[in-house]
């Protein structure tokens, strides 16, 4: 079990890229246990480049990701899986193999069982447990892909836009399950996401990716959204293009 | 015309030579189960065509190794061969070919046409293995050497009991590799595992059975099950299951209709899909409307 503020991950000069290439400047970053860090930046600003890296399915252009922990378990919800919908998986199937780590391959048991079943209701899916995850919504997906995450007890829970493909009431109970959960468990959240009104309003620690400035800045919402670098990445659209559209 | 002789094989005769035939029969049974199941694997990472690329590489090694027994000092066993070539086309399938500008599909059907091409110029020089070597690449081979089973039967079980423990971690990494580094479930080698398993039994079944109906245990039936169940701890089983049953049926079949073995067994095996079809298509009616003929 870790400790709330314990450093769980730290990036040293890390600089993101794809091929070699740079597309942001190098930075440094600690995710501690219990924070919520949200991440925001405009539309391919390299925010999926950057929590990619960081969980490893990208390689560093330079510097390096370090686990401060040798039993750290992570988890991620992409922000769309690439799936074959022909897959035979139940949600229920799904939510189980979040349970699957290294060294646990073997066949799940009852422990599990019970697992699975608490996520699933921690995310207000267990009505979707026996149907084909194929055949679900967009938003019923992302929801039982949260569960998958939240099966596998992670203490560190990556969110790529998880909440693009809900609506309002099942965004803001997405996030409200994050928060019990993370208050229960110490669990660090790393989420991306477009809510100017969630990174306000809910996050400890705001990490801005603003790649036509050539910045990553990391603070407190307060700091973050009265820094110039958020005012140029988020300004509002000129008065003549608005009248527009 | 002997009235007996042109109503073809009778029962009596099959009971009679029981003997002979418990083995072939035993070794379609093992081969349609283990890769029923290994196929769905196969076929849910839409790779079937790795499959026929494999088990033609080892029609190769068994005509390599006919060819060697022939001609070389030395002697190299049939299920060797099959096994050595396999593995070393599943290892040259995975190469990372996108890195030299080619397609993964052109580069398969370059190992298909290589290793077939090969199998028909190395049987070439070994007229007096013709036999063999036609009952590898068409699956024609009416009995099985005891050694032959034996390695069918202690594969099959290796294999399959890999699958069934990693079964967890082996479906997460086909459903999403991604999600699975994440969770810290080793992808690369359980990758390995799984193909070298899929590769090395492919080999043996294709040296008891022929390339026809390897392939097509290997694909028929996993599209079967799939059409019938929703989860693949039902797809699974159910993929043996009927792999199993193609395999004893199209022997049947090719006994009482005088017919090439592997080619019924392969026909057996493409005709379990309409009907798997069917069964869905009635199944879908019954829920939505609560009657089968409303």
């Amino acid at each position: 079990m870790v400790a709330t503020g314990e450093p769980l991950l730290r990036a040293e000069a890390l600089v993101v890229g794809h091929g070699g290439r740079p597309i942001l400047p190098a930075f440094d970053l600690e995710v501690r246990a219990g924070e919520l860090l949200v991440v925001i930046g405009r539309n391919g600003s390299g925010k999926t480049t950057l929590v990619r890296t960081l969980l490893g399915l990208l390689p560093p252009v330079a510097g390096r990701v370090r686990r401060l922990r040798s039993d750290l378990r992570l988890a991620h919800v992409p922000q769309r899986l690439p799936f074959d919908p022909l897959f035979p998986l139940s949600a229920w199937d799904v939510v189980r193999l979040g349970t699957v780590r290294r060294g646990r391959a073997l066949l799940v048991g009852h422990r599990e069982t019970d697992v699975v079943a608490r996520a699933l209701e921690a995310v207000g899916a267990d009505a979707l447990a026996r149907q084909s995850f194929g055949a679900l919504s967009e938003g019923q997906r992302q929801r039982v892909l949260l569960a998958r995450a939240l099966a596998g007890r992670p203490d560190l829970l990556v969110l790529d836009e998880p909440t693009g493909a809900l609506d309002e009431v099942a965004e803001r109970e997405a996030v409200e399950t994050l928060r019990s959960v993370r208050a229960e468990r110490s669990m660090a959240v790393v989420l991306v996401t477009h809510e100017l009104d969630i990174a306000r309003s809910a996050a400890d620690r705001v990490l801005l990716v603003d790649r036509e400035g050539g910045r990553v800045l990391v603070g407190t919402p307060f700091e973050l959204f009265e820094h110039e670098a958020f005012r140029t990445s988020f300004r509002p659209p000129l008065p003549e293009l608005a009248s527009n559209g | 015309m002997d009235d007996a002789a042109a109503m073809g094989p009778s029962w009596a005769q099959f009971v009679e030579g029981w003997s002979l035939y418990r083995d072939p029969i035993l070794c379609a049974a093992i081969c349609g189960a283990v890769l029923g199941w290994l196929g769905v694997h196969v076929v849910l990472r839409r790779m079937v065509f790795v499959t026929a690329a494999v088990s033609q590489a080892a029609g190769l090694g068994v005509a390599v190794a006919f060819w060697a027994a022939m001609h070389l000092p030395w002697a190299i066993s049939p299920v060797l061969g099959a096994s050595g070539v396999a593995l070393l086309v599943a290892a040259a399938l995975a190469l990372p070919v996108e890195r030299w500008g080619l397609s993964r599909a052109a580069w398969l059907g370059a190992a298909y046409v290589a290793t077939w091409a090969g199998a028909v110029l190395v049987g070439d020089r070994i007229a007096q293995q013709a036999h063999d070597v036609s009952s590898i690449l068409f699956g024609s081979a009416v009995l099985v050497e005891p050694a032959v089973l034996h390695a069918v039967a202690l594969g099959g079980l290796i294999v399959l009991a890999t699958h069934l423990v990693l079964q967890p971690a082996l479906v997460l990494c086909a459903f999403d590799p991604d999600g699975a580094r994440v969770q810290g479930v080793p992808v690369r080698v359980l990758e390995v595992v799984s193909w070298t398993g899929i590769a090395a039994f492919t080999a043996i079944a294709t040296r008891a059975l022929g390339v026809l109906p390897v392939f097509a245990f290997a694909v028929l039936p996993p599209m079967a099950a799939l059409a019938l169940g929703r989860r693949v701890q039902i797809v699974l089983p159910l993929s043996a299951s009927i792999g199993l049953a193609a395999g004893v049926l199209g022997y049947l079949l090719a006994f009482f209709g005088e017919l090439p073995v592997g080619a019924s067994q392969a026909a057996v095996s493409a005709s379990m899909l309409p009907i798997a079809l069917s069964i869905r298509a009635l199944t879908v009616r019954v829920k939505t409307t609560g009657a089968p003929g409303a």
